[in-house]
């Protein structure tokens, strides 16, 4: 049923799902986030191959330093175009900001399929292993999703996570407030491509082979039906989502290829049949009082 | 060097013919609505595919029948007409499960662009199980044509006759449309919702009826644009619609959201913009369209035709 390979795949797609998550806790739906994990993975596959090797061995081995090194690397290249681009689109709100990342998407797609180093259709193939199986990524995704989660946590309870709830709630009270929205919202969008850069750059080498269609429209759906479906309102609604959509299509397998019917369906009647999606906060108290906004301010509102 | 440069702008004014049906699509339901139905591409696909079967055309060995056709097989003309009919048949139904129950609701509009994105995954994936993944080729190709030569020449450039009736269709349903839109009773009513529908409901027109009657529009426009690339180009796959469908978002834009003019204007200019891409660096000829799309969100978010709108608290 679930083995190891699925098991990294499931938190992956957790990945990605905290990196739609990000923006759209200050009110920006982007679908970037495919664009940032196309930048990331292609830097990855690319600097353990044809570039550098970064220590790679001839049979195809890949030393873990240099893994978490591309881990780095790819989430800075990602969150610096995330910078450049987000400076102009975060100006843009509702519609236009979802069309423009999507302009994205297809933008990045395009430039890896067409630059000349970038392998084409084809892509880029044997990408070195740093572990013996799949088992030994489980690690690495494990921490990286610790990591995110911890963010997103500590988040809620600094002047930057309130200020991000304010801009969802009513982004013109927020601004007169004082708050710096588009600072706010910039903040957000990057830290959201770093983490979606990272996980490209893991994703590179788990999955061995890396293309222009790893970063497609395709995906922007992908990653927004795991929001969807476990909710934005707390970090672990995304996350939730993220594993349980990626782990369905495998355990449907049987049923046939209803991978994206599942995923379009999931699009449609969510938002209809549950608004809110699978987790919310209050489905989160009634499972053992424990308080996904974290601060005590929360805390006595749940208490009155 | 003249006949090269002229079959080149009549090869991109066809091709912007065909975005300018999916961008109107798009403004039909935006300036009804004020959201965008992301189900569009998925609808155009579907023309697509509703074509080739209406003129005889045979599902693959890897859909759902294998072999199977309708008995017989309509005349191009006819097939595209029904075609679209089916397509806008279709939106209204993407309308009734997308986009009704969140508007009962009040729900915020946002929310419409994820769930008609969804209704279109549905359907693409839908016509995927049906018909399979591969492309197809139209039964008939030149005969559709009725008689008329494959290729004309015009100014002593070479053109495909199906690319000249491409653009001479598609601008006969965009001119139909406006003249529609701007002299009809029905149009008038139409443009009174998108102007403000709880008073056009006060002088007694049907706000629900003039929204559906959009959508069918809109859904038969993307029909319409599906059938003619199929039987221009062919049917490379169900998923063809969804990258005209992106194309058309970026015309949107371009020409200005909710103006009909703009859509228009915008799709030739995309059309003309392509085909002025030079063939060695055709690769890149798809990201032109979003490149286009970022610079007017950035100079000019309005577009180019569309009004400036002031946001009010």
């Amino acid at each position: 049923m679930i083995d190891n390979g699925l098991l990294v795949q499931m938190l992956l797609g957790a990945l990605l799902g905290l990196s739609v998550y990000l923006p759209l806790a200050a009110g920006q739906l982007s679908l970037a986030t495919p664009a940032f994990y196309a930048v990331g993975g292609t830097l990855a596959a690319l600097l353990s191959t044809r570039w550098s090797g970064l220590g790679a061995t001839a049979d195809g081995g890949f030393p873990v330093p240099s893994l978490l090194l591309e881990l780095v690397l790819g989430g800075l290249l990602a969150g610096l175009l995330a910078l450049l681009v987000g400076r102009l689109v975060l100006r843009l709100q509702g519609i236009y900001l979802a069309i423009a990342t999507i302009a994205l998407v297809e933008i990045v797609r395009v430039a890896i399929l067409n630059l000349p180093f970038t392998g084409g259709a084809v892509g880029i193939f044997a990408i070195p292993q740093p572990f013996h199986d799949a088992s030994g990524y489980l690690l690495p995704a494990l921490a990286l999703l610790a990591l995110a989660g911890w963010i997103c946590q500590r988040l809620e309870g600094m002047p930057l996570g309130r200020a991000m709830a304010a801009i969802r709630g009513d982004e013109l009270a927020a601004r007169c407030l004082g708050i710096d929205t588009t600072r706010v919202k910039l903040t957000a969008f990057v830290l959201s491509a770093v983490l979606a850069g990272s996980t490209g750059a893991l994703a590179a080498h788990f999955l061995n082979t890396w293309n222009a269609r790893q970063g497609s429209f395709d995906a922007s759906i992908t990653t927004l039906a795991f929001v969807v479906l476990g909710g934005s309102r707390t970090w672990l609604g995304p996350v939730m989502g993220g594993l349980l959509l990626t782990a369905l299509p495998e355990l449907l397998r049987p049923v046939g290829n209803v991978r994206l019917v599942l995923f379009g369906l999931v699009i449609l009647l969510g938002p209809v049949l549950a608004p809110q999606g699978l987790i919310t906060p209050a489905l989160l108290e009634r499972l053992g009082g424990w308080n996904p906004r974290g601060s005590a301010e929360g805390r006595q509102e749940a208490q009155p | 060097m003249i006949e090269a440069l002229l079959q080149l702008l009549l090869n991109g004014a066809a091709s912007g013919g065909v975005y300018a049906l999916v961008a109107l699509g798009y403004t039909l339901v935006f300036s009804v609505l004020g959201v965008i139905n992301f189900a569009q591409g998925a609808l155009f696909s579907i023309g697509g595919y509703l074509t080739y079967l209406l003129m005889g055309g045979r599902i693959g060995v890897n859909g759902a029948l294998p072999g199977w056709g309708l008995p017989g097989g309509l005349p191009f003309a006819l097939a595209l007409l029904l075609a679209a009919a089916g397509s806008g048949l279709i939106s209204l139904l993407v309308e009734r499960v997308a986009f009704a129950p969140l508007r009962r609701r009040g729900a915020e509009p946002l929310l419409a662009l994820i769930t008609s994105l969804g209704a279109g995954v549905v359907l693409v994936n839908l016509l995927q199980l049906l018909m399979g993944a591969e492309g197809y080729a139209f039964p008939h190709g030149a005969d559709a044509l009725a008689g008329l030569p494959d290729v004309l020449v015009i100014g002593g450039a070479r053109i495909r006759t199906i690319q000249v009736l491409l653009l001479l269709i598609s601008a006969a349903a965009v001119l139909a449309l406006s003249l529609w839109l701007e002299r009809s009773k029905g149009g008038r009513a139409l443009r009174a919702v998108a102007e403000d529908a709880t008073t056009a409901q006060l002088l007694g027109i049907n706000s629900a009826a003039m929204v559906r009657l959009a959508f069918f529009l809109s859904g038969a426009l993307a029909g319409l644009g599906g059938g003619l690339i199929g039987v221009s180009v062919s049917l490379p796959g169900p998923y063809f619609g969804i990258g005209y469908g992106l194309k058309g978002l970026a015309v949107l834009v371009l020409g200005g959201l909710g103006s009909v003019p703009g859509a228009i204007a915008g799709g030739l200019l995309m059309g003309l913009a392509e085909a002025l891409v030079p063939s060695d660096a055709s690769g890149w000829r798809d990201a032109l369209a979003f490149a286009i799309l970022f610079v007017v969100l950035l100079l000019r978010p309005s577009g180019l035709l569309g009004r400036r709108t002031v946001e009010k608290v």
